[in-house]
């Protein structure tokens, strides 16, 4: 019987003598070879999504719980001169206040005796949805309207344009603050969408250079040419290849968007009632000489999401789109 | 213009739309309920807060264009006469941050770049990511825990001494902001500067100013420094407007009475004329900061004609 190599025909045949595509794991352990940085950035992306997910099988605690223990000069029957003499006698719980970390509280305890271990995993999960929230909100909006400007151009554009330019002559912190006094107290959807109206302008510009580079080009002519709707264009011609810097907005501005958050929630304007990490810092702040864990804990927990989210950010914008570096 | 007449206009709107107002927020609010709200409408009456909306835009309009930016609520004093007050702080500490901004990163970068792929090269990368990733105010406080840690010197935060009075006191103060705000600032600038050293290093003029004999070090201060900043002064208007949102954190914290910070009370108790006329004033710079840029940019780099 002859070897397959004479019965295959010819094209075939040098298909088979092509190397065999990698396995996607195998491109992915390449990639990570490859990209030593980002690969901790995913690995360290993939952990706060997950712990953001698990949270309250990992807090251990209530975020709000406060730990106390009984009072042993507490007496039922102190009279009002002794109490005034001693308020501690009429206490009959103490809050385990300011504790350093140990295998109870496993990063110690705050001002009002709460862990500060579950406080931190609950600050994840806000973080995880202020970050991927607001950065979802300022590319579907940035998309929408720079798809538009860019496409139609004229005077839609120069409208769309003049906004952006006016809220990127803001500072960032400025136009946040404003926007999140809204309400007396900031709740938590009112912090995402100002972060995402932030992004949006930035969002918007680069949509719509992606997309002016696009629309003069000759595929777009050729399907305006057979009688596709704008739309149709817009979507399925433009769109679609732009996807590319969108994907890598999206993902590269999530760390901003948390630091963003944690500036909002460290000057008392974040979400009011929620645990947040930036909050954590500032009322750690007052204690800092003999109660450093609090701030410390927290402020690490922000830099060290922000670098994940970055890394994981800056390796997938590498992948995609070299062309968006330094932006 | 148009772009701080939108600004101008979303300040405006934005502010009118948050909950209270000054009057509401300083009226005694001790007196009785009819006597209250006898007071509260007095007192909107004669802050002209009582008028319509469209009314009062086209007053803060009007007096804008004519530079008049509104009198404070709070000190009666117009805006110009508290952004003076406020501003040697700002000046001092900003100019302080960008210092050190400028003198790590410009180093930094230039080093990394020549360095790269070399252990020098990762451990300054390294640091500058970390500086990108740390919350200005974090940094702050690992500053301060170091001070307090080894006894440095005593942080006091009560009264802002001048750099031109009392210059002991006043580093001393803003040391720590300082020095947080520029790596907080820096390391941006040395992730841009290194990428476009890398860039530059490549060009064929590099190679020729080394074939013609000169020595490393001329070639990347003389030759590849000088190219690779100008993407760096591109991003000038966003490093501002950076710097000014670390100011009011930072002035905030350490209680240096500033732009920023006084910027951050003025919301808080809703005394919006200085609100508006600070925010435009910056917005004006940052504007202004831009086209001096792009015109820099022309003269710097004679391949970019304007059309």
């Amino acid at each position: 019987m002859a070897s397959n190599d004479t019965v295959l025909p010819a094209p075939t045949r040098a298909i088979a003598m092509l190397p065999r595509r990698r396995s996607r794991m195998r491109q992915a352990v390449l990639l990570a070879r490859r990209n030593k940085l980002g690969a901790a950035g995913v690995l360290g992306m993939v952990l706060i999504l997950l712990i953001a997910l698990l949270s309250p099988v990992l807090q251990r605690y209530g975020d709000n719980q406060v730990f106390q223990t009984a009072n042993p000069e507490f007496r039922a029957t102190a009279t009002a001169i002794e109490i005034a003499r001693n308020p501690r006698l009429s206490t009959p719980f103490i809050q385990d206040r300011f504790q350093a970390p140990d295998w109870e509280h496993w990063l110690g305890t705050d001002q009002f005796g709460r862990d500060i271990y579950a406080r931190i995993i609950v600050g994840t999960r806000l973080a995880v949805i202020i970050g991927i929230g607001a950065s979802l909100i300022a590319v579907l909006s940035g998309t929408v309207t720079g798809l538009i400007s860019g496409y139609f151009g004229g005077r839609v554009d120069l409208i769309v344009q003049r906004v952006v330019d006016a809220v990127q002559a803001f500072p960032g912190l400025v136009l946040l603050l404003l926007l999140v006094s809204i309400m007396d107290q900031p709740n938590l959807p009112l912090t995402v969408a100002a972060l995402g109206f932030l992004g949006w302008a930035a969002s918007t510009r680069i949509v719509r250079s992606a997309v002016l580079a696009l629309t003069a080009s000759p595929f777009v002519e050729a399907a305006r040419s057979y009688g596709a709707t704008d739309l149709r264009v817009m979507v399925q011609h433009v769109l679609l290849n732009v996807l590319a810097p969108i994907v890598v907005i999206f993902s590269i501005s999530i760390g901003l968007y948390i630091l963003a958050e944690a500036s909002l929630s460290f000057l008392g304007l974040g979400p009011a009632d929620k645990t947040t990490w930036g909050k954590m810092v500032n009322s750690g702040r007052n204690s800092l000489d003999q109660n450093p864990w609090e701030s410390v804990f927290a402020g690490g927990a922000i830099t060290l999401a922000v670098l994940a989210f970055n890394l994981a950010g800056d390796a997938l914008r590498d992948e995609l789109d070299p062309r968006l570096r330094g932006r | 213009m148009v772009v701080l007449w939108v600004v101008a206009s979303l300040v405006f709107f934005s502010t009118s739309l948050l909950p209270g107002d000054f009057a509401q927020r300083t009226v005694a609010t001790n007196l009785e309920l009819a006597d209250y709200s006898e007071a509260l409408k007095e007192a909107r009456r004669l802050l002209g807060l009582d008028k319509p909306v469209w009314e009062r835009y086209a007053t803060f309009i009007t007096n804008t264009a004519m530079l008049d930016l509104g009198t404070s609520y709070d000190s009666r004093r117009t805006t110009w006469v508290e952004l003076g007050r406020h501003l040697p702080p700002t000046l001092e500490l900003g100019a302080l941050i960008t210092l050190v901004a400028f003198s790590v990163s410009i180093p930094v970068g230039v080093l990394s770049a020549v360095k790269q792929n070399t252990w020098v090269d990762y451990v300054l990368r390294t640091f500058a990511i970390l500086g990108v990733a740390t919350p200005v105010f974090f940094l702050a406080i690992l500053m301060t825990l170091v001070v307090l840690k080894f006894d440095l010197f005593r942080i006091d935060i009560v009264g802002s001494p001048h750099l031109w009075d009392d210059p002991a006191g006043a580093l001393k103060l803003y040391s720590i902001p300082a020095i947080s705000g520029g790596i907080s600032g820096g390391a941006g600038i040395m992730r841009i500067l290194r990428s476009q050293m890398l860039e530059v290093m490549r060009n064929d003029y590099i190679r020729t100013a080394r074939a013609k004999g000169l020595n490393d070090r001329t070639v990347w201060v003389r030759h590849a420094m000088k190219n690779a900043m100008l993407p760096v002064l591109t991003v000038m208007g966003f490093t501002i407007a950076g710097i000014v949102s670390g100011q009011i954190i930072l002035e905030n914290m350490f209680n240096i009475d500033g732009v920023g910070r006084y910027l951050f009370t003025r919301l808080l108790i809703r005394d919006f004329p200085p609100f508006q006329g600070i925010v435009l004033v910056i917005a004006a710079v940052i504007v202004t900061t831009n086209l001096l840029v792009d015109i820099a940019y022309a003269w710097l780099d004679p391949r970019i004609r304007y059309t």
